[in-house]
């Protein structure tokens, strides 16, 4: 199929997600109730200290990072894993093999729709009340704010090629349920979504660093509060995108793999 | 009316066998389910050991405080979560209409018949955590304050069985509910942190419209002789009080919804 095709499948998710309006005011209020837990908390935490910072950081930049690693960075990845393990289940996943196209390649167009919808129905209307009522600052610098971008990007791609290699899985488990919660559990902590990774104590915080979870929230939100000078900006960068195509060859590999062993189930 | 001690005892064990069929995936489900809040109170045990308190608790406590929540949680959802959450499912596609006509009592047929066994690994990791947090908070434990723990700990679990009823049979009327979860878990999140930490509009929320706050807040920190916003000394009263109260409450909604159900149309 010509690569060409693809964005439609992206425009055909952003569409399919528009009938389902419900949604998004329950997942506006879900973000919101979110951010204003980690506010409270942050609030609480920073007002036991002395000093207006913690760790080079304010609690305004602290309240930015929550925004940014959360809601913004960390996009609803459920609802991929959910999406390739009902495929396997079901057995709809024989019908994918039988179109021209590239599965892995279909799942990323389709959740890039999904995702802009979220982020232009649900995370920008959350960004806005959060700014307007409780205050976010601006990138740290030029620098910082443009270097955001790719990372971002980077982000994304992260984080779908990790789930996507997860859903796979599910061609040998014959489920997905169960790694949902295994991803979750090593995201909270690894991804430096909730607790950034600064505030760990060193040994772990070299682990998870090197990890390539931690681009998923941590680098990227980092940068943008200015936790990262611009060499080290760069250094991250390259390591992530050294993950990056890692990820990609295993997926890759494992989908060539998944694909020759496929056992629908019933008749 | 078939005799209850028959048919809730046979519910459940044809749902647990059910189950039990697929004994790797279960097991696999508790792990990852016991792993995925191991690591949530993990990073809120990072944030303690950087800062010392949160909203003046200390680790110990704000890990009775998890597991209070999470042991509350599990009683009370595993008697309502998932059942209530296919009604909408039921009431859609008309299963809801042959559950009506069985005889016997349609809350204990759909409670019973879905049992839900999953909570197995919430179960057990809120009981090491609260086991160790029992150990390091500084209460005396009498047969009395004991008895007042149990006491606290039903009444929250029944808090968590009526919100889930109530949102369950809001289906009955608006076919849809579903995104109502949505907002329960919202508030649910909020309730594993010391209420203390929010501005005094959520507080109060949490404590009238949304109880969620007496389903692991105003008990522990009752436990704990801790102060109570709004609540003061009456904290112990309102724990054990508001569990019966919300049943009662959603007990007259169930009726309510059966009394008004007409079906999804069609």
């Amino acid at each position: 199929m010509k690569l060409a095709a693809y964005p439609a499948f992206t425009a055909t998710a952003f569409q399919s997600r528009l009938a389902y309006r419900n949604q998004v005011w329950s997942g506006v209020f879900g973000e919101l109730v979110f951010m204003f837990a980690r506010i409270a908390i942050w609030t609480s935490v920073f007002s036991t200290v002395a000093s207006d910072s913690v760790d080079g950081v304010t609690l305004p930049q602290m309240i930015t990072y929550a925004l940014l690693a959360g809601p913004v960075l960390y996009w609803d990845y459920s609802r991929l894993l959910r999406d390739v393990g009902t495929a396997v289940k079901s057995g709809d996943i024989a019908v994918y093999l039988l179109k021209p196209l590239l599965y892995p390649a279909y799942m990323l167009a389709n959740h890039t729709g999904n995702f802009l919808f979220d982020l232009l129905t649900v995370t920008v209307p959350v960004a806005i009340i959060i700014g307007f009522t409780v205050g976010l600052v601006p990138p740290a610098s030029l620098f910082h704010g443009l270097a955001f971008l790719p990372f971002w990007a980077l982000s994304f791609g992260m984080l779908f090629l990790l789930t996507t290699i997860l859903g796979l899985a599910a061609f040998w488990l014959m489920t997905a349920d169960s790694l949902d919660w295994f991803f979750n559990s090593i995201m909270t902590l690894l991804a430096g979504g909730i607790v950034p990774l600064w505030f760990f104590p060193g040994w772990l915080a070299a682990i998870a660093g090197n990890l390539p979870f931690a681009w998923v929230s941590y680098y990227p939100a980092a940068i943008y509060i200015g936790q990262l000078d611009p060499s080290q900006a760069l250094t991250a960068f390259i390591i992530g995108l050294v993950w990056f195509a890692v990820l990609l060859g295993v997926l890759l590999w494992l989908w060539a793999k998944a694909r020759h062993r496929l056992i629908v189930q019933g008749g | 009316m078939a005799r209850l001690h028959v048919v809730i005892p046979a519910l459940v064990h044809t749902f647990i066998r059910s189950k039990t069929e697929y004994p790797g995936a279960m097991v696999l489900g508790w792990l990852s389910q016991f792993a995925a809040y191991g690591s949530m109170y993990t990073a809120i045990s990072l944030i303690l050991a950087r800062f010392g308190s949160l909203g003046g608790w200390v680790w110990p406590e704000i890990a009775l405080l998890l597991s209070f929540h999470l042991l509350a949680y599990s009683l009370g959802a595993s008697l309502s979560f998932v059942q209530f959450r296919e009604m909408e499912e039921k009431v859609r596609i008309g299963t809801m209409d042959a559950i009506l006509v069985k005889p016997v009592s349609t809350w204990t047929y759909i409670v019973f018949s879905g049992l839900n066994i999953g909570y197995a690994g919430h179960i057990v990791l809120a009981l090491g955590l609260m086991a160790w947090s029992l150990t390091q908070v500084d209460v005396t434990w009498t047969g009395q304050s004991s008895l007042l723990f149990v006491c606290y700990l039903i009444s929250a679990a029944m808090i968590i069985a009526a919100v889930m009823t109530m949102i369950g049979a809001t289906a009955l009327v608006w076919v849809k509910s579903n995104h109502l979860y949505q907002i329960f878990f919202g508030f649910w999140e909020l309730a594993r942190y010391p209420l203390n930490i929010f501005p005094l509009p959520l507080q109060l929320l949490m404590l009238t419209f949304a109880p969620l706050a007496f389903m692991a807040y105003v008990p522990v920190a009752a436990t704990l002789g801790k102060p109570v916003p709004l609540l003061g000394d009456y904290a112990s009263a309102a724990a054990l009080l508001a569990g019966p109260l919300v049943t009662l409450i959603a007990m007259a909604h169930w009726r309510w919804c059966l009394r008004n159900y007409q079906g999804a149309g069609g």
